[in-house]
């Protein structure tokens, strides 16, 4: 086994652990301190928390496939993640969409070569009042433009 | 326990108060469809096929979420419940390869017995627009899965989740992409495995051992008890006599008996009727050349007249109505019984649910008698064994064997049934004094038959 | 329409969600005055007031408090549900952003009503840069002494603990929620027979909304009167209402129930954007049956009056949509939305939102069969009442609504003529 959680988050499973009736409640923060840690679920890294949570690796497992933010597979460093539910469709995700894949090279659901962006179609993220609308990793970016996209990536390259 | 009354279908039932209404109607043989309940692992209320009508609700229930109540009135029949069920199993189906004719579930399906019942409606679905799973998986275990015929009813994940608590199995993903699965890379591995099987209720899982060897509607059921330990487990032998073939078993089911097995068997015991019909001592032999039945009992009782002294061993699988014959027959002859056991115990195998330590199915039997568990002590004049493992490490001047496989060194050898070509009784290791029905059409002759025979010469 | 703010009074503060600013509005100051008061006391309160549960459901919220056990060996617990994942609803992030000390206090009120002495919330994986804000309002809330061993000087104990979701909208569901927090897959669970409270791990457990929650203050200080006062008389009260789409100011704005749904989207919206027509709007998130223009002039917006027009308030997210919108890729995208999000777990539901969704691609494509849109109507009648959770039965909702409303559109897409 390769993985190994860090210090800091041992720190935190012990805390938790005084928070909770029972410690099967820790899946889910456990497998956020793994992604955190991997960028990426392993199976390594699951069987390495399950004795933490008292859950056996399968249910891990199970809960890691159900979770879409959960991430069995690497994203790139950005992870573009595009609103595609119904007001952002209303007010114009589909030009947002074609400006993401025209200046990366890549469709929704790929990844950039050098691994750096990832574009994800992903369903209502709570922000229909600001659409149409992405998360940059866990940063969100409202009432977008295609000028307005121009800009983000440029910033980040 | 209180009872209650409920009417099914303008018949009145007294029940116990409490129970879950699928249950009711699964004892009382009322026709109820379901997928995800099973009485050894309860509801989980996910396929929604045991919809029934119960007054007062404005819509169908799940029979399989419904307690009896006094006075619950339930309408398992008629138009408006029928439709309810064909829709819903519409869906099962929506995804569904419907590639019956190669699928070795044909026959005992439940969704073509619920398509029979319920269904008959034409296809609504184009196929290629239907989700894909991948099929023919080998997940271990001698199980093969095939994640396009599941219907994710949950009993094989259920199983291994709650029964052998190994968590092989699992439903992953979501929605219509939700399969069963095993964790990438790894197997269903546990001694239990192969119960998957005989759970999944249609043919997403199905046996490596069996599938593609006999479709199951030739097959007869033969109600039998396993050989494989000292527990007793109860079983179907299915088997089929095939024109100009030998009456064959194809494979070995467990039958359903709470006070034993409940509703499993161990894979060791389920694959155990492939070596059963290995092999076979077919032939009566005298020094090596085989003889006429004849010719090998003239020379058993001459054998037995000329001993200066004889000891018996007496096979721990033997029946009960076997072992009593042959003490009889000991005793006229003037012989001892043994059973030497050690060669029956085996440590590694046992577990602290089906599997007992103790390899042989009579043991407890043995135990009851006056039967030694020992070798004989020093040089025997004449040895008979009735199939007994440990023949061959007696010395002795002369040696009789009843075989049922091949392998034996002996002056006299003769070939004797199977349990599953005879009928008879087993005492388990809990005592429980068992029937096994005669499932097979052998050649070898009946040990209780030849026994008469010898003792009629004598 | 006149200003209804009870939940949202103090948005507009400049770093009200400090604990400092909140302070000198008035947050945590008669903390002390509740804590005088008895469980039944404030719980009384809550059933006066007819508050209604905001997260989409509407239940009296009175009734769901009653349901805790106040002697009970057991811990009792609250989990406030921050999962908002409703397409068309983004009011409790308003709350959790602007006023997280509102909810903080809101949680010590109740938590004490119902003697829990630990409060979940359960908040979306996405909601991430909101969490932060959220968490370090509880921190500066168990500095200043209103969380932890002794709640604002009191004998009352109570810990907060924020629990990330990771993606899945039927979390919002209570029961899939409590299985989420379990550390299970989100499966909504079997529902009881009677009525009950919520159980996690066992023990006897609230579920209530954000903003549900964050309602409370107000009516505890000011009294179910005061509260009262505002709305219907089935629908007391206001509710952060959220508009998106074909409007001009998409957005939160609080109003009481029972206001006009054109005054709301026009004064409040700003009208439809572009100055064009009003072609539909659904009324209360995804979930609910939409609404022709004509339907929605002569709608209110409260439970009463939605019910009666076969839809229903839900969420209180509106979705407006044009006159340009088509209506076969608006129930598409819904349907998308609802087959990714299905747990998967009882039949009708896993096997219907996909079939569904194929259907509606399929008269898109121009492949489907003149039959076709009546099947899709049967499906949904399979859909409704068959599931374990009302999931299925929302989407059956959805897809009559469409189709009995709209059918002309799906129909033209068969005819291939436009």
């Amino acid at each position: 086994m390769s993985f190994v959680l860090t210090p800091k988050h041992l720190e935190q499973i012990e805390e938790l652990k005084g928070r909770y009736p029972s410690a099967h409640a820790l899946a889910l923060p456990l497998l956020w301190m793994v992604q955190e840690q991997e960028g990426v679920i392993t199976l390594d890294a699951i069987d390495c928390i399950a004795p933490y949570c008292d859950l056996p690796s399968m249910e891990l497992y199970r809960i890691a496939t159900f979770y879409t933010m959960f991430h069995l597979e690497p994203v790139g460093t950005y992870h573009i993640q595009l609103c595609k539910t119904l007001s952002c469709a209303l007010c114009g995700k589909g030009e947002i969409l074609e400006r993401l894949q025209a200046k990366l090279g890549i469709k929704a659901g790929e990844t950039t070569a050098d691994g750096r962006f990832t574009i994800s179609q992903v369903e209502c993220l709570g922000s229909c009042g600001s659409a149409p609308v992405m998360q940059i990793n866990e940063e969100y970016h409202e009432n977008l433009t295609p000028q307005k996209i121009d800009e983000i990536l440029e910033a980040l390259e | 326990m209180s009872q209650v009354t409920i009417t099914v279908d303008a018949q009145d039932y007294r029940v116990e108060e409490g129970s879950l209404l699928i249950e009711v109607l699964i004892q009382n043989g009322i026709k109820i469809p379901y997928f995800c309940y099973h009485e050894a692992l309860g509801a989980d209320g996910n396929c929604r096929m045991c919809m029934v009508e119960i007054e007062g609700q404005k819509r169908p229930q799940i029979a399989c979420d419904t307690i009896v109540k006094e006075g619950m009135g339930v309408r398992t029949k008629g138009e408006n419940i029928n439709g309810v069920r064909q829709r819903i199993l519409e869906l099962e189906l929506i995804n569904h390869p419907v590639d019956c004719p190669v699928c070795d579930q044909a026959g005992e399906c439940k969704l073509q017995d619920f398509y029979m019942d319920y269904g008959l409606y034409d296809s609504h679905i184009d196929m290629r627009q239907k989700i894909h799973g991948k099929k023919h998986v080998d997940l271990g275990s001698n199980v093969m899965l095939d994640q396009e015929r599941c219907v994710l009813c949950a009993r094989c994940t259920r199983f291994t989740a709650d029964v052998t608590k190994t968590h092989e199995l699992g439903i992953i993903g979501r929605g219509d992409h939700a399969r069963v699965s095993t964790m990438p890379g790894r197997k269903l591995e546990n001694p239990y495995a192969m119960n998957v099987v005989d759970l999944c209720p249609v043919g997403a899982l199905t046996s490596k051992d069996f599938r593609f060897h006999q479709r199951v509607w030739f097959l007869k059921s033969t109600p039998s008890v396993c050989h494989g330990c000292a527990m007793g487990c109860n079983i179907f032998i299915d088997h089929n006599k095939a024109k100009y073939k030998e009456d064959t078993i194809y494979r070995f089911r467990p039958r359903r008996n709470d006070a034993v097995n409940g509703h499993f068997i161990c894979d060791a015991g389920r694959l155990s009727y492939k070596a059963l019909q290995e092999n076979r001592q077919k032939e009566f032999e005298l020094g090596g050349d085989s003889c006429t039945e004849q010719e090998a009992l003239e020379a058993v009782k001459t054998a037995i007249l000329e001993a200066q002294n004889i000891t018996i061993l007496i096979d721990a699988n033997l029946y009960n109505e076997e072992i009593e014959r042959i003490i009889v027959f000991a005793s006229g002859i003037g012989a001892t019984v043994l059973c030497p056991s050690d060669c029956y115990y085996d440590e590694s195998f046992g577990d602290t649910w089906l599997k007992k330590p103790w390899r042989a199915a009579n043991i407890e039997y043995i135990n009851r008698t006056e039967i030694e568990h020992r070798l004989p002590e020093g040089s025997v004049d004449l040895l008979i064994s009735f199939n007994h493992p440990s023949s061959k490490t007696v010395d002795s001047r002369l040696k009789i064997i009843f075989a049922t496989h091949q392998g034996h060194k002996a002056d006299i050898l003769l070939p004797i049934s199977l349990f599953s070509e005879s009928s008879g009784s087993l005492t388990n290791i809990h005592g429980m004094t068992q029937h096994c029905e005669k499932a097979v059409e052998g050649e070898a002759p009946d040990l209780i038959r030849l026994v008469d025979m010898i003792e009629g010469e004598l | 329409m006149r200003d209804a703010r009870i939940v949202s009074r103090r948005f507009d503060i400049p770093q009200i969600h400090t604990i400092e600013v909140a302070r000198n509005h008035g947050a945590y100051e008669k903390l002390h005055w509740a804590f005088a008061l008895s469980s039944d006391e404030i719980i009384t309160m809550i059933h006066e007031s007819g508050l209604r549960g905001k997260g989409g459901g509407g239940a009296p919220a009175g009734d769901k408090w009653s349901l805790m056990p106040l002697n009970d060996s057991r811990p009792s617990y609250l989990v406030v549900n921050c999962d908002e994942s409703e397409p068309g609803t983004f009011k409790d992030r308003q709350i959790i952003v602007k006023d997280p000390h509102l909810l903080i206090e809101g949680i010590i009120l109740t938590c004490y009503a119902i003697n829990a002495h630990h409060a979940y919330i359960y908040i979306r994986g996405e909601y991430a840069p909101f969490q932060q804000i959220l968490q370090t309002a509880i921190d500066e809330a168990y500095r200043a002494g209103y969380l932890g061993a002794s709640a604002d000087g009191s004998d009352f104990a109570l810990d907060i603990t924020i629990h990330r979701g990771a993606g899945a909208y039927i979390c919002g569901e209570k029961s899939a929620l409590l299985e989420s927090m379990e550390g299970k897959r989100g499966h909504p669970r079997l529902k009881p027979k009677q009525k009950e409270c919520e159980w996690y791990f066992g023990n006897p457990t609230l579920v209530n909304n954000v903003e549900t929650i964050a309602s409370v203050p107000f009516i505890v200080y000011d009294g179910p009167m005061a509260y009262r006062a505002f709305g219907t008389a089935k629908s007391p009260g206001t509710l952060l209402f959220a508009i998106s789409g074909h409007v001009e100011r998409p957005g939160v704005y609080e109003a009481e129930f029972g206001v006009s749904m054109m005054e709301y989207i026009n004064r409040f919206g700003g009208g439809i954007k572009g100055g064009k027509k009003l072609k539909a709007v659904i009324p209360g998130g995804a979930s609910t049956a939409v609404l022709t223009a004509e339907e929605a002039a002569g709608a209110t917006l409260d439970y009463e009056t939605l019910q009666s027009m076969r839809s229903a308030l839900g969420t209180g997210g509106m979705i407006v949509m044009d006159e340009d919108t088509d209506m076969v890729e608006a129930l598409k995208n819904l349907l998308e939305f609802y087959r990714h999000e299905s747990c998967g777990q009882c039949t009708p539901c896993r096997e219907g939102t996909g079939w569904s969704d194929i259907i509606v691609h399929n008269i898109l494509e121009g492949t489907a069969s003149s039959t076709d849109i009546d099947r899709l109507l049967q499906l949904s009648r399979t859909m409704n009442g068959q599931t374990i959770c009302v999931f299925a039965p929302a989407v059956s909702m959805v897809i009559d609504s469409f189709i009995s409303k709209f059918r002309d559109e799906f129909e033209a897409k068969l005819r291939k003529d436009l």
